[in-house]
Parts: structure tokens; sequence; C-alpha cells
């Protein structure tokens, strides 16, 4: 669904992280410099995979509560399997997506086969992801270091490092996934009016359960990224990132009650957001006034985009 | 109208997250996994009430303790709790009593924050309860003003920063800038940790550029080393009030390319950061002997019970370990 | 909340005005009424509804009835001309708003809130109470009454809303408006979803409203209805109102040609209707609220019509041949194939099977999506290659539907919720007919459709089975029963009372669909009509 009206959110997007940038390039020194756009580069790749995952899973009328224990969880079988069983790290990766996909296959299958709302599943699932990966790692934070550092170093050429093509990958991929396939259709469909789209014949059941896992293998791909950059597993990594993911994706003007939205959209919500945390540790903010302008920026986001689209749904 | 039903849902759903951060925790069974027998007399029950066992930290506190009544179990009944959420004050409260009602000799606890959860002590004093102290020092001022005593035990955070800050000042000159990662606000040892590695800066002649919170988080701490990396190119320093914030520091420096340049120190000396300590790329961190601490608190209260001892607060030791770097 | 909350009872008509000699006078007057969005809609439209009488509007799908009506009854604004209401200018802002102006509304598109119950409904807006606690017996009560008032004493007034099927929903809605004190009641394609005996209910709540003095602003597709209720008749034409006619004896083919603004094509009337082998074959089949299994069969080259009072159960039997709901017993087969898996709407498809769903909102359409994804919905497979979408062929199949069922909008881009009542309708009929079913099981398939249309849809469906295809059709108007269908079979509460083929009238379905209904004596008294109900 690339159309006018979504190049145009896109380019309003943009707008308004143009205008933070400028802004944060007055009041802080050094923020117009390579260092702190490379810094960003690090640390968008796994915001923006899982907001690429949660937009699937919010344009079909879910959530994605545990992307963010998730997350935790693969990060620390990945460092289990780094550190104490040694395995490679062309083993040990693919262990930890797969992990992530199946917690997202048991978020789909509760969801779809139960008809349980996603809400609730993943709630728990938030919990009981978040338990396992306190004991996989036993509770504590596992360094891996050189092994699997060179992820996260910048590449000869782009100077930034291979996640964030990669993270690039999977956002285009899910773009078109969601704008160019049957399945993509699909999930606008299901995340519009569910019931049409049963009694339509098809089957909204294998696109749920597909739709979580993919998030859920994603949450596992941000592992990766995020253990690259730090160079270790944190059982405790992305408590409250599925709160950032919802805003990014809100912000990227993917609508929470299903049907309509875009994940290049998320991308620059996920950018807006990243800009905003770097910005304001540059300025050296204090906590509540990071926590209070964070919260101000993402409901003025929000009411602009609202504000928007009914100015433009008048006009037709 | 498919919405507003959903829409009810999402209410009852967060209606439901919200009871269950309320709902008191399930306790812990004894260390050997059984639930405590019934109360004897002869053998005091003794209550540990923790942060979030989900911590490193407190996860090892709780282990040396359950060791150690293992290796002397004929001594006392030990029942170990912690919280859910580390910063979930009531929920502590919610144990205290839970602990009271239980009818425990002591409880030993290490509190959450250093004045909330005085109310709560004062009661299980009142109805008999030993209370010692350990970890996180209550508030001198809030204890003299409702009454309570209670044993500390504990590591002085404040002198264990300050080594830590000497370290790295012995290798910096004075005028030069450092940053500070401090813990959540509200913490105590947090707020002990920041006037520790001030004294130790000011002393020296150190500057503090910026000063920010990473909330004990890795990830957190890394963007904000970042952030100031950036913002101060002359920076010769980060120093952070505990070992998983330190650790995100050092991936900021290596990611700026500014390893060796930029030192960094840390707090709690966890297994993750031994490699870091050993190729130097962690300057020194400060061993506060989590392990012993739950054990010091026990042996303290239970000399108090059987009155070998009268109650006086005791100091642990807090050592520096110093990396490859600082030798 | 108003005084009337607190009051021991409903006071729905306005007693001051009964029938007075003489010349009425207006309740409303619209004068010059303009609205346009991306096109216009209404183009200065004037009209009067005299106190006492019922001014029908007709027009095409699209016309712009219900934006009208809409603009009149406070829940839309007009981009100029003004409404008159006793001679000073009317403004209001909302339906609750004109609700206090005397100007009560029902809408095309039912808007009850499923979830509460059928009591609840009825009265939202002034619910009685006492000390802010609902008074659920005043209430219930009242309910009852009101319920009585449309035919539907037996309906439990504590009945969720949702569990109720188009037709009773239709007629709630009615209720609802009949409670509210009025001089000006609107109702918008109200009979679309009734079958005869409750048109006669509601015929005679017009009466009687009539006889009170107020006036009625009455938007139908039905010519029938007519000679029997109009007293005035207006056509509007592309928003334009284009005639007015004195009485409702008015030459329906002169009607025709206003609405369609000229020339007609009449289509080509049925021809051959040779029917061949069994295509669909239920045996059996029970669940839901039935409490008999029922068996049924469907021969290629056939249509076959269901018939019956609301509530009678068309509509369940169809769902649960389709697996819309799930089923107690009975398979389901097509070309003596394999049973159909039970409860799998994909299945059904997969065999061969499609429905046109009776509620179009909430059971086929994708409101917030564009014409051309509603279109396409059933039929993705087709419009794509490995799963890649293939947007021209997707695009021109929702031309090709557009054009062939004249669908009225401003492009396969528009959001389906913008296209107009009967227009929405004829975009999941043209699903179904393009979705290459041979087997369609059709529930209203013209519910909404003006008169023009609906002679297009039932020569497609004629069409459909001259191909070989076989069409299960439920419809609540007679006229189409006859016009299409080889046999109608006649229900009433759940199984099958009569079956006609070849010529039938009127009164031997009725009664068909009565007669059950007195004579099923004992067995499920609750359902029975009330014996005075005669
Ligand atoms: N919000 C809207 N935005 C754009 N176009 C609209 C909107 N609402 C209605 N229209 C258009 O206005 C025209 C008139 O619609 P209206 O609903 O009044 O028709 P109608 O005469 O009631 O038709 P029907 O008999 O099918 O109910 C239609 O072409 C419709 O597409
Ligand atoms: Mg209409």
């Amino acid at each position: 669904m690339i159309n006018k009206t979504r190049l145009s959110e896109w380019g309003g997007l943009v707008l308004v992280w143009l205008a933070i940038v400028a802004l944060f390039g007055l009041l802080a020194e050094h923020f117009l410099s390579a260092a702190t756009f490379t810094t960003l580069a690090g640390r968008l790749p796994a915001l923006a995979v899982i907001a690429a995952g949660m937009t699937l899973v919010v344009v079909s009328g879910g959530i994605d509560l545990s992307v963010g224990s998730v997350m935790a969880l693969c990060g620390a079988v990945l460092g289990l399997a780094v550190t104490q069983w040694k395995w490679p790290l062309l083993a040990a990766v693919p262990l930890a997506i797969l992990t992530g996909a199946a917690a997202g296959l048991t978020n789909g299958l509760l969801t779809a086969g139960l008809r349980i709302p996603s809400f609730l599943v993943t709630l728990g699932l938030l919990e009981v992801c978040r338990g396992l990966s306190y004991a996989v790692s036993g509770s504590r934070t596992l360094f891996i270091g050189a092994g699997i550092e060179p992820l996260a170093r910048p590449l000869p050429f782009l100077g930034v490092p291979a996640t964030v093509p990669a993270a690039l990958l999977v956002v285009v991929t899910a773009q078109i996934l969601l704008s160019k396939t049957v399945f993509g259709r699909h999930l606008v469909a299901i995340g519009t009016n569910e019931n049409a789209v049963r009694l339509a014949g098809i089957d909204t059941r294998r696109a749920k359960v597909t739709v979580f896992l993919l998030s859920g293998a994603l949450a596992g791909v941000a592992a990766v990224f995020a253990v690259a950059r730090l160079g270790s597993a944190d059982p405790n990594a992305g408590t409250g990132l599925e709160l950032a993911a919802i805003a990014a994706v809100v912000i990227g003007g993917t609508s929470l009650a299903g049907g309509t939205g875009s994940v290049i959209g998320s991308l620059l919500g996920v950018l807006v957001i990243a800009t905003l945390e770097a910005g304001l540790a540059q300025l050296g903010a204090s906590e509540p006034l990071k926590r209070m302008v964070t919260g101000g920026v993402i409901i003025a986001a929000v009411a602009a985009d609202g504000l928007r689209r009914r100015l433009s749904a008048d006009r037709d | 109208m498919r919405r507003s039903a959903s829409g009810w849902l999402w209410i009852v759903g967060a209606l439901v997250l919200v009871g269950g951060c309320t709902k008191p925790p399930q306790e812990q069974p004894t260390a050997d996994g059984k639930p405590a027998p019934p109360p004897k007399p002869a053998k005091p029950r003794v209550a540990l009430v923790m942060k979030s066992l989900a911590n490193e930290f407190f996860g090892t506190m709780a282990e040396g303790a359950k060791a150690h009544q293992a290796a002397a179990a004929g001594r006392y009944d030990l029942v170990v709790n912690g919280m859910r959420n580390e910063t979930d004050v009531s929920e502590q409260v919610t144990l205290i009593e839970q602990m009271v009602a239980r009818k425990v000799a002591a409880i030993v606890i290490a509190p959450a924050d250093s004045k909330a959860v005085i109310p709560a002590l004062k009661r299980a004093a009142d109805a008999g309860v030993l209370v010692v102290n350990i970890d996180n020092r209550l508030d001198p001022a809030v204890l003299r003003e409702t009454g309570l005593e209670a044993v500390f035990v504990g590591p002085d955070n404040r002198e264990g920063a300050r080594k830590a800050g000497e370290a790295v000042a012995r290798q910096l000159s004075a005028g030069d800038g450092v940053a500070l990662i401090e813990g959540i606000p509200t913490a105590f040892n947090s707020q002990q940790r920041s006037l520790g590695l001030e004294d130790a800066a000011m002393a020296a002649g150190l500057v503090i550029v910026d000063r920010q919170s990473g909330q004990w988080e890795m990830e957190k701490a890394n963007a904000i080393a970042a952030a100031v990396l950036t913002e101060h190119p002359a920076l010769k320093a980060i120093l952070c009030a505990n070992d998983s914030m330190a650790l995100g520091a050092v991936a900021a420096v290596s990611a700026a390319g500014k390893s060796g340049q930029v030192l960094v120190s840390g707090f709690d000396n966890v297994p993750a950061v031994q490699p870091l300590l050993a190729d130097g790329r962690l300057l020194v961190t400060v061993d506060q002997h989590g392990d012993r601490l739950a054990v010091e608190g026990i042996e303290t209260a239970l000399a108090i019970l059987n009155q070998e001892k009268s109650p006086a607060d005791r100091t642990t030791p807090v050592d520096l370990v110093e990396g490859q770097a600082a030798r | 909340m108003t005084g009337r909350s607190s009051s021991p009872g409903p006071q729905p008509i306005d007693h001051s005005g009964a029938a007075r000699p003489g010349p009425m006078p207006a309740v409303i007057q619209v004068e010059g009424i303009s609205k346009a969005y991306s096109v216009p809609v209404l183009s200065n439209v004037s009209l009067e509804v005299l106190a006492g009488e019922v001014h029908v509007l007709m027009g095409a799908n699209g016309a712009g009835k219900s934006t009208l009506a809409a603009i009149i009854g406070g829940l839309n604004t007009a981009d100029s001309g003004r409404i008159l209401r006793h001679d000073r200018p009317l403004r209001a802002r909302s339906r609750r708003e004109a609700q206090s102006q005397g100007i009560v509304m029902v809408l095309q598109e039912l808007n009850l809130i499923p979830t509460l119950s059928v009591a609840e409904n009825l009265f939202l807006d002034c619910l009685p109470h006492s000390l802010g606690f609902v008074d659920r017996k005043t209430l219930h009560s009242r309910a009852r009454r009101a319920l009585a008032r449309v035919g539907l004493d037996q309906l439990e007034v504590a009945t969720p809303l949702g569990r109720l099927g188009i037709g009773q929903r239709q007629l709630v809605e009615i209720a609802r408006a009949l409670e509210r004190k009025c001089e000006l009641l609107i109702l918008d394609e109200p009979t679309a979803a009734l079958s005869v005996r409750e048109v006669e209910i509601l015929f005679a709540n017009i009466r009687r409203l009539q006889a009170l003095s107020v006036g009625i602003l009455y938007i139908t597709h039905r010519l029938d209805e007519l000679p029997r209720i109009a007293s005035r008749v207006s056509v509007l034409c592309d928003g334009r109102c284009v005639a007015e006619y004195a009485g409702g004896e008015v030459a329906h083919e002169r009607l025709i040609r206003d609405m369609a603004g000229g020339v007609v094509e009449r289509p080509s009337p049925s021809t051959a209707r040779l029917a061949g082998p069994m295509l669909l074959s239920v045996e059996g089949i029970s669940g839901g609220s039935r409490r008999e299994a029922l068996s049924l069969g469907v021969r290629a080259g056939e249509i076959v019509g269901l018939a019956g009072l609301v509530g009678a159960g068309r509509t369940e039997l169809l769902r649960s041949i389709f697996g819309a709901d799930r089923r107690q017993s009975g398979t389901v087969s097509v070309a003596g194939g394999p049973p159909i898996r039970p409860g799998s709407p994909r299945a059904a498809v997969a065999a061969g099977i499609g429905m046109l769903p009776e509620d179009r909102r909430h059971d086929g359409l994708l409101l917030s999506q564009s014409v051309r994804v509603n279109a396409t919905l059933a039929t993705l497979s087709r419009h794509s290659r490995h799963g890649w979408l293939d947007r021209r062929s997707e695009r021109a199949a929702a031309e090709g539907i557009c054009t062939r069922l004249d669908v009225r909008c401003a492009g396969i881009e528009q959001p389906v919720r913008r296209l107009s009542g009967g227009n929405q309708q004829k975009v999941v009929l043209g699903r179904w007919l393009d979705a290459g079913c041979r087997v369609l099981l059709c529930d209203e398939p013209t519910r909404g459709v003006d008169a023009a249309a609906k002679a297009t849809i039932h020569a497609r469906l004629r069409a459909f089975v001259a191909d070989g295809g076989a069409v299960l059709l439920a419809s609540g108007e007679l006229s189409e029963l006859r016009a299409v269908c080889d046999r109608v079979l006649v229900m009433a509460e759940g199984i099958f009372v009569a079956e006609f083929g070849g010529e039938w009238s009127d009164e031997e379905v009725t009664a068909a669909a009565f007669t059950r209904a007195f004579s099923a004596e004992g067995a499920g008294s609750d359902r029975l009509w009330e014996e005075g109900k005669q």
C-alpha cells in the first residue's frame, strides 16, 4: 500500500526527525558530528527489527508485549551457547533466532488456537520469557567479547557495522511482505475485520500464527544485534522495550486498531525515538526531564498524525 | 463493534497486569526445597528479605545464605524472599508483613528503599521480631524519628566507590574531565557510590563534566556513554555505579575507537567483567563480597538472639579489584 | 438526561396535534441544500414534509438519499442551503440535538450496540434510573411494551442484541425510534431487511403516527410499497430532485426512468430453466438454535429460494451450510464429492461454495479498505503468483466488478465506508459472483439495492446458474423470489414447512410461513407467535 498518502506520511516523519536533529544541533555542542550518527546507527538495528515485527502484528489487529523478554531470552541463549557450550557463532546465532521463533510460535498458537486476545497471551509470555532468561543465564550477565564483536565493528566502506544493512534489509523485506504479498494483504484484512476475512474463506489462523512467529524470530535477530554491540548478554535486557517499540510503531503511522500501517514508518519512528534519547543524553538531561520530554514527544507526534489524518479525511 | 469488544479485553488485561503486580509473591521454600517445618521454639526461624532475586548480586547473596543454612541446618531455619521488581517498595512491605505473620524470630533485610520500609519494620520490631539491616543502610534520621533499632551489617558503599575513584585518579592528572553513570537515583547505595566517586574526583582535582542515571542497566548506560563520549571529546574516564553499566560503557568506548584513552571503572566485581579486567578495558571494580553479606547478617542476628553479642553495627570489607591496566 | 428519564412511563407520541382538518402545516422545509465530497452529492435540493404525510424519497444507489436524510437528522452538515422548522432555521449539530427538536431518525446502517441487551439498546440515551442505578424493572417493562409495538413481543428483552438477526435488529431500531417523542420521523430503508409480516406491522405503525400528525420521510427502493403508504413521492437523481408526484399511484416505468436519469436498459428476461445434476446436497444438518435436522438439495441450473418470517432460521441455515457457525450434525457436499469439514468456511470455499452474508458490514466488508481490496478478497490466489500480488490483474478484476454491477464510486481506491449502502452491497456480491464458485448461498442479495440494479443482479444470478451453477437464495421479498427462483422453500421456526414450484401466490407462501407457527403446539412454545396476533 505504498501510495501518495504513505509517502507524505513518511515525508512528515523525516521532517519531524530533522527538526529534532536541528534542535539538538543548536543545544548540544557536538551533536552534529559523525560520531553521533555512527552511534545512532549502532543503536538502531535492534529496535528497528523489533519494531518491524511489531508493525506486522499490530497491522493484523494484535499486539506483542513479549518482545523485550524474548529478546533477553534469545540473548541469554546466545551467550550460553558461545561461552559455555563453545558453539561457533554460525550455529549459535541461528539457535538464538530459533528460540525467538519458538516463543513467537507459542504466542501465535495460543492467540489463534485458543482465541485468547494477544494482549493477554503475550503479557503472559513476557513474564515466562523473562523468567526463562534468568534461568538460562543464572541471572548473570554473560560476557562474550571477541567472539561476537566483529558483528558490531564498522564495515570498511560504510562506516557502520554490518548490523545496520542487515536491519535495513529486514525492514525493507517486511515492508514488501506487507504491501506486495498475499500474506500482507491477509494481515491488513484481518486487522480490519477478521470475521469478514474468515467468511471470505481465508485461513485467518495461519496468518496470525505466522505473524507472531515472525515477531518472535525478529526479537531473536534483535538479540543478536544487541549482544554484538555490547559484547555481553544481559538477562535484564529489553525491559520496557515493547513500549518503546509500540511507541515507534504508532509514531510511524500504524493504527493500534489494526488494518493500516507501514514498516518504513516504524523505522522512522525508531529513528525519532533513538535520536531523542541520544540528544537528551548528550545534553546531560536529568532523568525526570528525559522521561517527561520523551513522553511529550510521543504524544505530540501521535496527535499531529491524528490531526493530519482527520484533515485529509475531510477532504475526500 | 469488534473493536469495542476487544477494547474491553484490553482493559481487563491491564487490570490483570495491575493485579498481578500487587499480588503478594509466593514465598520461597527453604533451602532444601521443602516447605518450612512447623515452628520449633528451639530452632529460630530467620527471614531473609531481599530485593530482586533476578539481580545477580542478590542472587549470589541468597545462594550464600542457603549454603550457610544447609551447612548449619541444626541451628536455624531460613526463609528467603525476593521481589519481582527491584524498585517496588510496596511489594517488600508486604513481604515484611507476611514474615511477621509467620512469626519469624528475625528479619534480615536488604531494603528496597532506605526510608519507605521503616514503618513496616518498626511494626515488626514492636511485634518482637529482631531486625537486621544489610546491604543498603536505612536512613538514620528516619530511624531516629520512628525509634526503630536496627543493626546494620554491610559494606560502606561510599568508601568502596572512593577507592575505585582514587584508582582511576592515579592514572589521570588534575583538570581531566570524567563522567559519572549513576544507578537509580532514589536508591541509597547509588547515592553513596556517587558520593564516593565525587570524593575521589574532588580530592584529585578531576572535573565531573557529566552525570546521568543509567538505571543500573547495560543498554541504557551504553547509550549514555556513547552520547557523553561524543559531546565531550576530551573525556578521560567514565565512572560507573555498577558493573552492568560498566560493561555498557566499555562497549561504547570500544565503538568510539577510544579503548585505552578513556578509562572505565565499575562496582560489584561480577563474573562477566573478569575478561575485561584481564584485557585492561575495565580499569577497576569493587568487591563488596555479596555472597558473605547475607551470611554476616544472619550470623549477627543469631548472635543477638542467643545473647552472645550486644547489638552493634558492623561494616563488612570492601576491596578494590584492579585490572591489568591498573597494575 | 432529560426529565423524561425519571417519568413513570414512555410517552412516545405528542398527542396535541391529533388529526386536524384542512391543509397540514409543514413539519420541515428543506431549501436548496447542496453537499459535495470530492464530487457533488446533493445539488440544490428542496423538499418539504407536511404533518401527517408520508413523503417517500426514491433514487438510485448513491443518488444522495441517505446523505440528505443525515443532514436533516443532524448527523451531517450541508455545504449550503437551509432547513426550516416551523419557519425558523434549524440548527442541529448532532442526532441528539435533532431529537430534542422533534426529529427522529432510523439509519440505513444499524447503529446498535451488540454487547448490550435489547432493552438497554432501546433506551440507551434515557435509561430509567434512581440514584444512578439503572432501574431494571422499569427498563424491562418499558422495553417489552416497545417491542410489542413492532411485533417482537416474544423476544426476551434481556437478550444481548448481538444474538439477533438483521431483521430483528432493524425492528429494534424502529421500536427505539417509535418510543421517541417526535414530529418528523425519518426512515432510511426500514423494510430492506424485513419480510411481509414485519412490513405490515411497520405500516400499521406509520398509519398510526400519521393520524397523530407526525410527518414521515421514508426512503425505499421497493416500488410496490408506494401505493400502500405514500402521500407524496420525490425522486432524486445524481443529487438533484428530478420529480415529485402526489400520491403513491405512479407508474413504475416512469419512476425507474426518473431515477436512472433517462433511458433504462431492460435486462433480457431469463430464458431456459433446465435443472442439471445435484450440485449442493445438505443432509440432516442441525445446530445452533434449530432443533430439527434439515436436508435439501440444489441442482445445477437451479435457484432455490428460502422464504419465511424474520427469525425463521433462513440465515442460520445458510451460515451452517457454509460453516460460518459450528453445526452439531449433518453433512454438506458439492457435486457428490466428499463431505465438507464442518465449521470451516475455508473448506466450503475450497469445495466451491460462496456465501453472500446477510450482515454486510460485519461479515462481509472491510469498511476502511478500498473497493479494490474488498472486491478481490476472496480471489487473491487468482491475482497473485507464488504469494506475490499482481496489482494489475487485481485492479482489472475490481474495475470489472464495478462496471458489471454499476457500483457508483469515486474509483476503486475509494474506501468502501464512503460508498452508499446499496453500492456497498454490490461490492460484496460482486466479490462472490467473481470468485468462481459453483454454489452460491445468497442471504438477501439485493438488500438496499435500487430497482434497476436489482434487475441486473437477478439477470447475473440467472446467468450464473445457466453456466451450471446453483444458488440458494434467502429473501424477505416475495417479488424477488418470484422473479428469480425455480422453487421456493418456506421456513418457520427453523424447519421447512412448505415447498412451492412453478406458480404460487404471495398469500400461499405467507400462509405457510404462519401455519407452522400456529400448529406447532407444544414444540418450543417459547417462540410461538402470540395467539392474538392473527
Ligand atoms: N463521507 C463520504 N465521502 C465521500 N463520498 C461520500 C461520503 N458519503 C457518501 N458519499 C457519496 O455520496 C453519494 C451519495 O450517498 P448516499 O449514501 O446518500 O446514497 P443513497 O442515495 O442513500 O444510496 P443507497 O440507495 O445505496 O443507500 C455516494 O456516491 C457516496 O459514494
Ligand atoms: Mg442510503
